[in-house]
Protein backbone atom coordinates (compact mmCIF):
# COMPACT_ATOMS: atom_id res chain seq x y z
CA UNK A 1 0.00 0.00 0.00
CA UNK A 2 1.45 3.34 -0.99
CA UNK A 3 1.21 6.42 1.17
CA UNK A 4 -0.22 9.55 -0.39
CA UNK A 5 2.13 12.49 -1.08
CA UNK A 6 0.57 14.44 1.75
CA UNK A 7 1.15 11.63 4.23
CA UNK A 8 4.75 11.36 3.06
CA UNK A 9 5.23 15.09 3.38
CA UNK A 10 3.97 15.12 6.98
CA UNK A 11 5.92 11.97 7.75
CA UNK A 12 9.19 13.34 6.38
CA UNK A 13 8.67 16.88 7.66
CA UNK A 14 6.38 16.54 10.65
CA UNK A 15 5.04 19.91 11.83
CA UNK A 16 5.04 20.93 15.46
CA UNK A 17 6.85 17.98 16.96
CA UNK A 18 7.65 18.57 20.59
CA UNK A 19 6.00 19.20 23.89
CA UNK A 20 4.49 21.97 25.97
CA UNK A 21 4.54 22.34 29.73
CA UNK A 22 1.87 19.91 30.79
CA UNK A 23 1.62 21.50 34.23
CA UNK A 24 0.64 24.89 32.83
CA UNK A 25 -3.06 25.69 33.33
CA UNK A 26 -3.21 26.99 29.74
CA UNK A 27 -1.99 23.71 28.29
CA UNK A 28 -4.18 20.73 27.58
CA UNK A 29 -2.59 17.31 27.04
CA UNK A 30 -4.14 14.39 25.25
CA UNK A 31 -2.47 11.00 25.38
CA UNK A 32 -4.15 8.26 23.39
CA UNK A 33 -3.18 4.88 22.07
CA UNK A 34 -4.26 2.16 19.70
CA UNK A 35 -3.44 -1.18 21.29
CA UNK A 36 -4.19 -3.15 18.12
CA UNK A 37 -1.21 -1.53 16.39
CA UNK A 38 0.78 -0.43 19.43
CA UNK A 39 0.65 3.29 18.57
CA UNK A 40 0.92 6.05 21.16
CA UNK A 41 0.06 9.66 20.40
CA UNK A 42 0.54 12.71 22.59
CA UNK A 43 -1.03 15.96 21.48
CA UNK A 44 -0.91 19.24 23.39
CA UNK A 45 -2.56 22.61 22.93
CA UNK A 46 -1.77 25.97 24.48
CA UNK A 47 -4.84 28.14 24.77
CA UNK A 48 -4.98 31.89 25.20
CA UNK A 49 -7.07 32.25 28.35
CA UNK A 50 -8.61 35.53 27.23
CA UNK A 51 -9.57 34.76 23.65
CA UNK A 52 -9.94 30.99 23.93
CA UNK A 53 -7.81 30.69 20.79
CA UNK A 54 -5.29 27.88 20.46
CA UNK A 55 -1.93 29.63 20.19
CA UNK A 56 0.28 26.62 19.92
CA UNK A 57 -0.02 22.91 19.37
CA UNK A 58 2.59 20.18 19.63
CA UNK A 59 2.58 16.45 19.17
CA UNK A 60 4.75 13.40 19.49
CA UNK A 61 3.57 10.14 17.98
CA UNK A 62 5.13 6.71 18.06
CA UNK A 63 3.43 4.80 15.31
CA UNK A 64 3.02 4.32 11.61
CA UNK A 65 3.34 7.03 8.97
CA UNK A 66 -0.40 7.62 8.85
CA UNK A 67 -0.61 8.12 12.61
CA UNK A 68 2.28 10.59 12.49
CA UNK A 69 0.78 12.44 9.51
CA UNK A 70 -2.68 12.55 11.12
CA UNK A 71 -1.36 14.12 14.31
CA UNK A 72 0.98 16.45 12.45
CA UNK A 73 -1.91 17.71 10.33
CA UNK A 74 -4.10 18.02 13.42
CA UNK A 75 -1.62 20.36 15.12
CA UNK A 76 -1.48 22.51 11.97
CA UNK A 77 -5.25 22.80 11.91
CA UNK A 78 -5.54 23.48 15.63
CA UNK A 79 -3.40 26.59 15.65
CA UNK A 80 -5.51 29.73 15.40
CA UNK A 81 -8.78 27.93 16.09
CA UNK A 82 -10.89 28.48 19.17
CA UNK A 83 -11.41 25.49 21.42
CA UNK A 84 -14.97 25.12 20.15
CA UNK A 85 -13.85 25.22 16.53
CA UNK A 86 -11.21 22.63 17.33
CA UNK A 87 -13.87 20.30 18.70
CA UNK A 88 -15.55 20.38 15.29
CA UNK A 89 -12.54 18.72 13.61
CA UNK A 90 -13.63 15.27 12.52
CA UNK A 91 -11.50 12.29 11.70
CA UNK A 92 -13.13 12.23 8.27
CA UNK A 93 -11.64 15.68 7.57
CA UNK A 94 -8.22 14.17 8.21
CA UNK A 95 -9.00 11.10 6.08
CA UNK A 96 -9.99 13.33 3.16
CA UNK A 97 -7.06 15.70 3.46
CA UNK A 98 -4.50 12.88 3.65
CA UNK A 99 -6.34 10.45 1.34
CA UNK A 100 -6.01 7.73 3.95
CA UNK A 101 -6.99 4.23 2.79
CA UNK A 102 -9.67 2.35 4.78
CA UNK A 103 -7.09 0.32 6.76
CA UNK A 104 -5.60 3.56 8.08
CA UNK A 105 -8.80 5.28 9.11
CA UNK A 106 -8.17 4.31 12.73
CA UNK A 107 -5.09 6.57 12.66
CA UNK A 108 -7.32 9.57 11.97
CA UNK A 109 -9.69 8.42 14.72
CA UNK A 110 -6.72 8.38 17.06
CA UNK A 111 -5.87 11.97 16.09
CA UNK A 112 -9.47 13.09 16.69
CA UNK A 113 -9.43 11.31 20.06
CA UNK A 114 -6.17 13.08 20.92
CA UNK A 115 -7.67 16.50 20.09
CA UNK A 116 -10.73 15.77 22.23
CA UNK A 117 -8.56 14.45 25.08
CA UNK A 118 -6.35 17.56 24.98
CA UNK A 119 -9.35 19.88 25.03
CA UNK A 120 -11.00 17.93 27.80
CA UNK A 121 -7.80 18.11 29.85
CA UNK A 122 -7.59 21.86 29.24
CA UNK A 123 -11.23 22.36 30.27
CA UNK A 124 -10.79 20.27 33.40
CA UNK A 125 -7.89 22.51 34.38
CA UNK A 126 -9.98 25.62 33.66
CA UNK A 127 -12.95 24.54 35.78
CA UNK A 128 -10.55 23.97 38.64
CA UNK A 129 -9.54 27.61 38.29
CA UNK A 130 -13.14 28.87 38.22
CA UNK A 131 -13.44 29.68 41.93
CA UNK A 132 -10.48 32.05 41.65
CA UNK A 133 -11.87 33.63 38.49
CA UNK A 134 -15.28 34.14 40.09
CA UNK A 135 -13.88 36.06 43.04
CA UNK A 136 -12.32 38.45 40.53
CA UNK A 137 -15.67 38.94 38.78
CA UNK B 1 -23.17 -30.60 16.45
CA UNK B 2 -26.09 -33.07 16.80
CA UNK B 3 -27.96 -32.79 13.49
CA UNK B 4 -28.97 -35.21 10.80
CA UNK B 5 -26.74 -36.47 8.02
CA UNK B 6 -27.08 -34.53 4.76
CA UNK B 7 -26.71 -37.81 2.88
CA UNK B 8 -28.80 -40.45 4.66
CA UNK B 9 -30.65 -38.47 7.32
CA UNK B 10 -29.32 -40.43 10.29
CA UNK B 11 -28.56 -38.57 13.50
CA UNK B 12 -24.98 -37.27 13.51
CA UNK B 13 -22.87 -35.74 16.23
CA UNK B 14 -19.51 -36.55 14.69
CA UNK B 15 -17.33 -35.70 11.73
CA UNK B 16 -18.61 -38.69 9.75
CA UNK B 17 -22.12 -40.07 9.64
CA UNK B 18 -22.20 -43.26 11.75
CA UNK B 19 -24.69 -44.82 9.33
CA UNK B 20 -23.40 -44.03 5.83
CA UNK B 21 -19.86 -42.77 6.68
CA UNK B 22 -20.39 -39.55 4.70
CA UNK B 23 -18.23 -36.58 5.70
CA UNK B 24 -20.33 -33.92 7.41
CA UNK B 25 -19.97 -30.13 6.97
CA UNK B 26 -17.19 -28.83 9.23
CA UNK B 27 -17.93 -26.63 12.25
CA UNK B 28 -16.67 -23.07 11.95
CA UNK B 29 -15.64 -22.94 15.62
CA UNK B 30 -11.91 -23.53 15.99
CA UNK B 31 -12.29 -25.46 19.22
CA UNK B 32 -15.10 -27.60 17.80
CA UNK B 33 -13.08 -28.71 14.78
CA UNK B 34 -10.47 -30.06 17.20
CA UNK B 35 -13.21 -31.61 19.40
CA UNK B 36 -11.89 -29.48 22.22
CA UNK B 37 -13.87 -27.53 24.82
CA UNK B 38 -13.50 -23.74 24.73
CA UNK B 39 -10.60 -23.41 27.12
CA UNK B 40 -7.71 -20.97 27.27
CA UNK B 41 -5.22 -23.42 28.67
CA UNK B 42 -4.34 -25.92 25.97
CA UNK B 43 -1.86 -28.77 25.91
CA UNK B 44 0.26 -27.87 22.89
CA UNK B 45 1.42 -31.45 22.31
CA UNK B 46 -2.13 -32.74 22.33
CA UNK B 47 -3.23 -29.99 19.94
CA UNK B 48 -0.42 -30.84 17.57
CA UNK B 49 -1.27 -34.53 17.69
CA UNK B 50 -4.89 -33.80 16.86
CA UNK B 51 -3.89 -31.42 14.10
CA UNK B 52 -1.82 -34.03 12.28
CA UNK B 53 -4.41 -36.77 12.82
CA UNK B 54 -7.24 -34.57 11.53
CA UNK B 55 -5.16 -33.30 8.61
CA UNK B 56 -4.74 -36.88 7.49
CA UNK B 57 -8.37 -37.77 8.12
CA UNK B 58 -9.77 -34.77 6.26
CA UNK B 59 -7.22 -34.47 3.48
CA UNK B 60 -8.90 -33.61 0.12
CA UNK B 61 -6.91 -36.37 -1.63
CA UNK B 62 -8.87 -38.94 0.35
CA UNK B 63 -12.11 -37.58 -1.06
CA UNK B 64 -11.13 -37.29 -4.71
CA UNK B 65 -13.37 -40.19 -5.67
CA UNK B 66 -16.28 -39.16 -3.45
CA UNK B 67 -19.22 -36.96 -4.42
CA UNK B 68 -18.93 -33.23 -5.04
CA UNK B 69 -20.42 -32.43 -1.68
CA UNK B 70 -17.93 -34.43 0.32
CA UNK B 71 -15.04 -33.08 -1.76
CA UNK B 72 -16.27 -29.59 -0.94
CA UNK B 73 -16.58 -30.39 2.79
CA UNK B 74 -13.09 -31.83 2.94
CA UNK B 75 -11.68 -28.66 1.39
CA UNK B 76 -13.67 -26.50 3.79
CA UNK B 77 -12.70 -28.63 6.78
CA UNK B 78 -9.04 -28.49 5.85
CA UNK B 79 -9.17 -24.71 5.55
CA UNK B 80 -10.90 -24.33 8.93
CA UNK B 81 -8.47 -26.80 10.48
CA UNK B 82 -5.43 -24.86 9.25
CA UNK B 83 -6.84 -21.54 10.50
CA UNK B 84 -7.79 -23.17 13.80
CA UNK B 85 -4.30 -24.63 14.20
CA UNK B 86 -2.59 -21.30 13.53
CA UNK B 87 -4.94 -19.50 15.89
CA UNK B 88 -5.05 -21.94 18.80
CA UNK B 89 -1.41 -23.01 18.95
CA UNK B 90 -0.33 -19.48 19.89
CA UNK B 91 -1.57 -18.33 23.32
CA UNK B 92 -1.97 -14.70 22.24
CA UNK B 93 -4.03 -15.39 19.12
CA UNK B 94 -5.94 -18.06 21.02
CA UNK B 95 -6.88 -15.57 23.73
CA UNK B 96 -7.89 -12.99 21.12
CA UNK B 97 -10.07 -15.59 19.45
CA UNK B 98 -11.80 -16.50 22.71
CA UNK B 99 -12.31 -12.81 23.49
CA UNK B 100 -13.98 -12.41 20.11
CA UNK B 101 -16.19 -15.46 20.65
CA UNK B 102 -17.16 -14.07 24.03
CA UNK B 103 -18.13 -10.72 22.55
CA UNK B 104 -15.00 -8.67 23.24
CA UNK B 105 -13.76 -7.39 19.91
CA UNK B 106 -10.15 -6.45 20.43
CA UNK B 107 -9.70 -4.81 17.02
CA UNK B 108 -12.58 -2.40 17.45
CA UNK B 109 -11.93 -1.02 20.87
CA UNK B 110 -11.36 2.68 21.26
CA UNK B 111 -8.37 4.27 22.87
CA UNK B 112 -10.43 5.02 25.96
CA UNK B 113 -10.03 1.45 27.07
CA UNK B 114 -6.28 1.76 27.48
CA UNK B 115 -5.32 2.81 31.00
CA UNK B 116 -3.63 6.25 30.95
CA UNK B 117 -0.75 5.02 33.14
CA UNK B 118 0.08 2.41 30.54
CA UNK B 119 0.12 5.03 27.78
CA UNK B 120 2.36 7.28 29.86
CA UNK B 121 4.73 4.42 30.53
CA UNK B 122 4.86 3.32 26.90
CA UNK B 123 5.36 6.91 25.80
CA UNK B 124 8.29 7.37 28.17
CA UNK B 125 9.84 4.07 27.09
CA UNK B 126 9.48 5.09 23.46
CA UNK B 127 11.12 8.45 24.18
CA UNK B 128 14.06 6.76 25.88
CA UNK B 129 14.41 4.30 23.03
CA UNK B 130 14.32 7.07 20.47
CA UNK B 131 17.05 8.95 22.30
CA UNK B 132 19.18 5.84 22.34
CA UNK B 133 18.57 5.28 18.64
CA UNK B 134 19.68 8.81 17.86
CA UNK B 135 22.89 8.33 19.82
CA UNK B 136 26.16 7.03 18.44
CA UNK B 137 27.18 3.38 18.37
CA UNK B 138 28.21 3.44 22.00
CA UNK B 139 24.53 3.14 22.92
CA UNK B 140 24.48 -0.53 21.85
CA UNK B 141 24.91 -1.85 25.41
CA UNK B 142 22.11 0.46 26.57
CA UNK B 143 19.88 -0.85 23.80
CA UNK B 144 20.66 -4.43 24.72
CA UNK B 145 19.80 -3.62 28.31
CA UNK B 146 16.57 -1.91 27.28
CA UNK B 147 15.60 -4.87 25.14
CA UNK B 148 16.27 -7.19 28.06
CA UNK B 149 14.03 -5.04 30.25
CA UNK B 150 11.24 -5.15 27.66
CA UNK B 151 11.63 -8.91 27.32
CA UNK B 152 11.38 -9.29 31.07
CA UNK B 153 8.22 -7.18 31.00
CA UNK B 154 6.80 -9.41 28.28
CA UNK B 155 7.63 -12.53 30.28
CA UNK B 156 5.84 -11.04 33.26
CA UNK B 157 2.78 -10.36 31.13
CA UNK B 158 2.90 -13.91 29.78
CA UNK B 159 3.09 -15.26 33.29
CA UNK B 160 0.04 -13.22 34.32
CA UNK B 161 -1.77 -14.32 31.18
CA UNK B 162 -1.17 -17.94 32.16
CA UNK B 163 -2.75 -17.30 35.56
CA UNK B 164 -5.74 -15.53 34.05
CA UNK B 165 -6.21 -18.28 31.46
CA UNK B 166 -6.44 -20.87 34.21
CA UNK B 167 -8.79 -18.62 36.19
CA UNK B 168 -11.15 -18.22 33.23
CA UNK B 169 -11.19 -21.94 32.48
CA UNK B 170 -12.34 -22.68 36.02
CA UNK B 171 -14.72 -19.82 36.79
CA UNK B 172 -15.75 -18.30 33.40
CA UNK B 173 -15.82 -14.86 34.91
CA UNK B 174 -16.15 -11.94 32.48
CA UNK B 175 -13.89 -9.79 34.63
CA UNK B 176 -11.13 -12.26 33.89
CA UNK B 177 -11.61 -11.65 30.18
CA UNK B 178 -11.39 -7.90 30.75
CA UNK B 179 -8.12 -8.46 32.61
CA UNK B 180 -6.86 -10.65 29.77
CA UNK B 181 -7.67 -7.97 27.23
CA UNK B 182 -5.74 -5.43 29.30
CA UNK B 183 -2.75 -7.77 29.43
CA UNK B 184 -2.91 -8.36 25.68
CA UNK B 185 -2.90 -4.60 25.07
CA UNK B 186 0.11 -4.21 27.30
CA UNK B 187 1.81 -7.12 25.58
CA UNK B 188 1.25 -5.57 22.16
CA UNK B 189 2.94 -2.34 23.23
CA UNK B 190 5.84 -4.22 24.77
CA UNK B 191 6.43 -6.43 21.71
CA UNK B 192 6.46 -3.26 19.60
CA UNK B 193 9.17 -1.84 21.81
CA UNK B 194 11.19 -5.06 21.53
CA UNK B 195 10.90 -4.93 17.73
CA UNK B 196 12.10 -1.34 17.75
CA UNK B 197 15.02 -2.15 20.02
CA UNK B 198 15.97 -4.98 17.67
CA UNK B 199 15.72 -2.70 14.68
CA UNK B 200 17.90 -0.09 16.37
CA UNK B 201 20.45 -2.73 17.30
CA UNK B 202 20.54 -4.01 13.72
CA UNK B 203 21.30 -0.47 12.55
CA UNK B 204 24.03 -0.07 15.13
CA UNK B 205 25.73 -3.30 14.07
CA UNK B 206 25.46 -2.25 10.42
CA UNK B 207 27.45 0.85 11.15
CA UNK B 208 30.15 -0.86 13.15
Amino acid sequence: MAYSDKVLDHYNNPRNVGSLDKNSPSVGTGMVGAPECGDVMKLQIKVNDQSGVIEDAKFKTFGCGSAIASSSLATEWLKGKTVDEALAIKNTDIVNELSLPPVKIHCSVLAEDAIKAAISDYRTKQTKRVPAAQTVA
Amino acid sequence: MATSCWNCGAGVSARFCPACRALQPPPSDYFAIFDLPRRLVIDGKELEKRFYALSRQLHPDLFSRRGAREREYSLEATAVLNDAWRTLRNPVSRAMYVLKLEGFDIAEQGSKEVPPELLEEVFELNMALEEMKAGDDTVAPQLVEARQRFEDMRDEVDHSLGDEFAAWDTARNRDTLTAIRGLLNRRKYITNLIAQANEALANVSDRV
